[in-house]
Protein backbone atom coordinates (compact mmCIF):
# COMPACT_ATOMS: atom_id res chain seq x y z
CA UNK A 1 0.00 0.00 0.00
CA UNK A 2 1.53 3.09 -0.95
CA UNK A 3 1.56 6.15 0.89
CA UNK A 4 3.57 9.55 -0.57
CA UNK A 5 4.87 12.35 2.23
CA UNK A 6 6.29 15.32 1.03
CA UNK A 7 6.34 19.02 2.28
CA UNK A 8 4.11 19.93 0.26
CA UNK A 9 -0.03 21.36 1.85
CA UNK A 10 -2.71 19.40 1.32
CA UNK A 11 -4.23 21.32 -1.29
CA UNK A 12 -1.23 21.12 -3.97
CA UNK A 13 -0.72 17.29 -2.93
CA UNK A 14 -4.75 16.66 -3.49
CA UNK A 15 -4.50 18.54 -6.93
CA UNK A 16 -0.89 16.40 -7.73
CA UNK A 17 -3.26 13.40 -6.78
CA UNK A 18 -5.98 14.01 -9.04
CA UNK A 19 -4.37 15.34 -11.82
CA UNK A 20 -2.18 12.31 -12.34
CA UNK A 21 -4.86 9.80 -11.11
CA UNK A 22 -3.52 7.91 -8.00
CA UNK A 23 -5.43 6.38 -5.76
CA UNK A 24 -3.49 6.05 -2.74
CA UNK A 25 -3.18 8.91 0.36
CA UNK A 26 -0.91 11.63 0.23
CA UNK A 27 0.54 13.29 3.48
CA UNK A 28 1.54 16.57 4.46
CA UNK A 29 4.42 17.34 6.67
CA UNK A 30 4.50 21.23 6.22
CA UNK A 31 7.19 21.51 8.98
CA UNK A 32 9.33 18.66 8.10
CA UNK A 33 8.87 16.81 11.66
CA UNK A 34 8.29 13.14 10.22
CA UNK A 35 10.97 14.34 7.41
CA UNK A 36 13.70 15.04 9.94
CA UNK A 37 12.72 11.77 11.99
CA UNK A 38 13.42 9.86 8.82
CA UNK A 39 16.64 11.66 8.87
CA UNK A 40 15.68 13.22 4.90
CA UNK A 41 15.69 16.73 5.48
CA UNK A 42 17.01 18.29 2.37
CA UNK A 43 18.43 21.87 3.45
CA UNK A 44 17.34 24.32 1.61
CA UNK A 45 16.61 21.93 -1.38
CA UNK A 46 13.35 23.28 -2.49
CA UNK A 47 13.11 26.39 -4.63
CA UNK A 48 13.64 29.92 -2.16
CA UNK A 49 15.57 27.78 0.05
CA UNK A 50 12.98 26.02 1.84
CA UNK A 51 13.71 22.40 3.41
CA UNK A 52 12.41 19.70 1.52
CA UNK A 53 12.57 15.85 1.86
CA UNK A 54 14.93 14.00 -0.33
CA UNK A 55 13.54 11.33 -2.00
CA UNK A 56 13.55 8.30 -0.64
CA UNK A 57 11.25 5.08 -0.57
CA UNK A 58 10.77 2.95 2.27
CA UNK A 59 8.76 -1.16 2.74
CA UNK A 60 7.71 -1.20 6.11
CA UNK A 61 6.14 -4.45 7.11
CA UNK A 62 3.26 -4.56 9.93
CA UNK A 63 6.15 -4.92 12.69
CA UNK A 64 7.72 -1.21 11.39
CA UNK A 65 10.84 -2.85 10.31
CA UNK A 66 12.52 -2.23 6.66
CA UNK A 67 12.13 -4.26 3.90
CA UNK A 68 13.58 -2.57 1.23
CA UNK A 69 14.58 0.61 0.44
CA UNK A 70 15.80 3.28 -2.03
CA UNK A 71 17.18 6.71 -2.29
CA UNK A 72 17.25 8.30 -5.21
CA UNK A 73 20.98 10.12 -5.64
CA UNK A 74 20.26 11.70 -9.08
CA UNK A 75 16.38 12.19 -9.36
CA UNK A 76 16.69 11.21 -13.30
CA UNK A 77 17.23 7.72 -12.05
CA UNK A 78 14.64 5.61 -11.03
CA UNK A 79 13.93 2.35 -8.61
CA UNK A 80 13.73 -1.06 -10.47
CA UNK A 81 10.30 -2.10 -10.06
CA UNK A 82 11.29 -5.88 -10.20
CA UNK A 83 13.90 -5.34 -6.57
CA UNK A 84 10.68 -3.56 -4.97
CA UNK A 85 7.79 -6.35 -5.90
CA UNK A 86 10.51 -9.55 -4.85
CA UNK A 87 11.26 -7.57 -1.46
CA UNK A 88 7.05 -7.25 -0.81
CA UNK A 89 6.85 -10.85 -2.15
CA UNK A 90 9.23 -11.94 0.50
CA UNK A 91 6.93 -10.45 3.14
CA UNK A 92 4.76 -13.06 5.23
CA UNK B 1 34.49 40.74 -67.74
CA UNK B 2 32.61 41.36 -64.58
CA UNK B 3 32.41 38.46 -62.41
CA UNK B 4 28.83 37.25 -62.90
CA UNK B 5 28.97 34.24 -60.05
CA UNK B 6 25.92 34.07 -58.27
CA UNK B 7 26.72 33.46 -54.67
CA UNK B 8 23.78 30.39 -53.11
CA UNK B 9 23.01 31.58 -49.78
CA UNK B 10 23.48 28.05 -47.53
CA UNK B 11 21.05 26.65 -45.30
CA UNK B 12 24.07 25.00 -43.06
CA UNK B 13 23.54 27.49 -40.21
CA UNK B 14 19.90 27.79 -39.48
CA UNK B 15 20.04 23.66 -39.92
CA UNK B 16 22.52 23.65 -37.27
CA UNK B 17 20.67 26.28 -35.09
CA UNK B 18 17.55 23.63 -35.70
CA UNK B 19 19.91 21.01 -34.84
CA UNK B 20 21.28 22.49 -31.14
CA UNK B 21 17.74 23.30 -30.41
CA UNK B 22 16.15 20.38 -31.38
CA UNK B 23 18.68 18.52 -29.05
CA UNK B 24 18.66 20.64 -26.21
CA UNK B 25 15.05 20.46 -25.92
CA UNK B 26 14.95 17.03 -26.37
CA UNK B 27 16.93 16.76 -23.03
CA UNK B 28 13.23 16.49 -21.57
CA UNK B 29 12.78 12.89 -23.74
CA UNK B 30 15.52 10.71 -21.94
CA UNK B 31 14.32 11.52 -18.46
CA UNK B 32 10.64 10.52 -19.15
CA UNK B 33 11.62 7.66 -21.44
CA UNK B 34 14.82 6.27 -20.34
CA UNK B 35 14.78 7.05 -16.64
CA UNK B 36 17.54 4.93 -16.14
CA UNK B 37 19.84 6.77 -18.37
CA UNK B 38 21.80 10.12 -16.07
CA UNK B 39 22.99 11.14 -19.38
CA UNK B 40 20.94 12.30 -22.03
CA UNK B 41 23.84 11.01 -25.04
CA UNK B 42 20.70 11.23 -27.52
CA UNK B 43 20.44 15.08 -27.14
CA UNK B 44 23.94 16.08 -26.50
CA UNK B 45 25.17 13.91 -30.08
CA UNK B 46 22.23 16.06 -31.54
CA UNK B 47 23.58 18.99 -30.07
CA UNK B 48 27.12 18.58 -30.96
CA UNK B 49 26.26 17.99 -34.77
CA UNK B 50 23.98 20.79 -34.58
CA UNK B 51 26.91 23.10 -33.53
CA UNK B 52 29.25 21.32 -36.42
CA UNK B 53 26.74 22.20 -38.96
CA UNK B 54 26.98 25.79 -37.73
CA UNK B 55 30.46 25.95 -38.10
CA UNK B 56 30.29 24.37 -41.71
CA UNK B 57 27.64 26.87 -42.52
CA UNK B 58 30.20 29.52 -41.10
CA UNK B 59 33.32 28.26 -43.19
CA UNK B 60 30.62 28.26 -46.33
CA UNK B 61 29.90 32.10 -45.35
CA UNK B 62 33.56 32.95 -44.65
CA UNK B 63 35.88 30.66 -46.21
CA UNK B 64 34.07 29.96 -49.23
CA UNK B 65 32.50 33.73 -49.70
CA UNK B 66 32.74 33.72 -53.28
CA UNK B 67 30.32 30.93 -53.83
CA UNK B 68 28.54 31.45 -50.57
CA UNK B 69 26.85 34.50 -49.58
CA UNK B 70 25.07 35.08 -46.30
CA UNK B 71 27.89 36.10 -43.84
CA UNK B 72 25.98 38.40 -41.28
CA UNK B 73 23.02 35.69 -41.28
CA UNK B 74 25.07 32.85 -40.64
CA UNK B 75 27.37 34.93 -37.70
CA UNK B 76 23.87 35.13 -36.24
CA UNK B 77 22.60 31.87 -36.59
CA UNK B 78 26.15 30.73 -34.83
CA UNK B 79 25.61 33.73 -32.26
CA UNK B 80 22.05 32.14 -31.46
CA UNK B 81 23.38 28.33 -30.89
CA UNK B 82 26.34 29.23 -29.15
CA UNK B 83 23.93 30.92 -27.01
CA UNK B 84 21.82 27.92 -26.52
CA UNK B 85 24.39 25.74 -25.60
CA UNK B 86 25.92 28.01 -23.01
CA UNK B 87 22.45 28.87 -21.33
CA UNK B 88 21.40 25.01 -21.21
CA UNK B 89 24.51 23.38 -20.05
CA UNK B 90 24.08 26.46 -17.35
CA UNK B 91 20.72 25.35 -17.15
CA UNK B 92 21.20 21.44 -16.48
CA UNK B 93 24.16 22.04 -14.31
CA UNK B 94 22.52 24.07 -11.63
CA UNK B 95 19.48 21.55 -11.50
CA UNK B 96 21.15 18.71 -10.91
CA UNK B 97 19.18 18.65 -7.33
CA UNK B 98 21.88 16.45 -5.73
CA UNK B 99 20.50 15.08 -2.39
CA UNK B 100 22.57 15.32 1.05
CA UNK B 101 23.58 11.95 2.05
CA UNK B 102 21.19 10.37 4.90
CA UNK B 103 23.51 8.29 6.45
CA UNK B 104 21.07 7.63 9.33
CA UNK B 105 17.86 7.15 7.92
CA UNK B 106 16.71 3.92 8.58
CA UNK B 107 18.02 0.79 6.79
CA UNK B 108 16.94 -2.37 6.15
CA UNK B 109 16.33 -4.35 8.84
CA UNK B 110 15.73 -1.35 11.27
CA UNK B 111 12.50 -0.19 12.13
CA UNK B 112 10.70 3.09 11.73
CA UNK B 113 9.75 5.80 13.19
CA UNK B 114 5.72 6.42 14.00
CA UNK B 115 4.03 9.02 12.85
CA UNK B 116 0.60 11.10 12.30
CA UNK B 117 0.31 13.44 9.71
CA UNK B 118 -2.77 15.23 8.23
CA UNK B 119 -3.89 13.68 4.55
CA UNK B 120 -5.25 15.86 2.02
CA UNK B 121 -8.97 15.81 3.23
CA UNK B 122 -7.52 16.89 6.53
CA UNK B 123 -7.78 13.79 8.32
CA UNK B 124 -4.76 12.21 10.44
CA UNK B 125 -3.12 9.54 9.39
CA UNK B 126 -0.58 7.25 11.40
CA UNK B 127 1.59 4.71 10.34
CA UNK B 128 -0.42 2.05 12.60
CA UNK B 129 -3.62 2.77 11.01
CA UNK B 130 -2.40 1.75 7.92
CA UNK B 131 -2.38 -1.42 8.52
CA UNK B 132 -5.47 -1.53 9.68
CA UNK B 133 -6.94 -0.41 6.59
CA UNK B 134 -8.48 -3.08 4.33
CA UNK B 135 -7.21 -3.26 1.15
CA UNK B 136 -8.62 -5.93 -1.07
CA UNK B 137 -11.04 -7.58 2.05
CA UNK B 138 -7.39 -7.56 3.76
CA UNK B 139 -5.28 -5.46 5.84
CA UNK B 140 -1.83 -4.67 3.82
CA UNK B 141 1.25 -6.70 4.85
CA UNK B 142 3.42 -4.05 4.08
CA UNK B 143 3.49 -0.30 3.62
CA UNK B 144 5.33 1.46 0.64
CA UNK B 145 6.80 4.94 1.94
CA UNK B 146 7.37 7.49 -0.60
CA UNK B 147 9.16 10.91 0.29
CA UNK B 148 9.37 13.18 -2.33
CA UNK B 149 10.42 16.59 -3.08
CA UNK B 150 7.08 18.46 -3.48
CA UNK B 151 6.49 21.60 -5.39
CA UNK B 152 4.92 19.68 -8.35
Amino acid sequence: MPVAISVDAQDVSEKLRRKRGYTFLFLSDPKAEVIRRYQLLHLGGGPEGTDIARPAEFLIDRSGTVRWENFTEDIRVRPRADKLLAAARSIR
Amino acid sequence: MADTTIRERTLAPWLGLLLTVLGLSSNALPFTRFPEAPVPWISILVSLTGFLVVLFGLWRSFGQSTAYKGKLLSAVAAGFSLLFLAGSIAFFWSARHIPPESAAAPQVGQQVPDFTLPDTTGHPVSLAQLFSVSVLNRPPKAVLLIFYRGYW
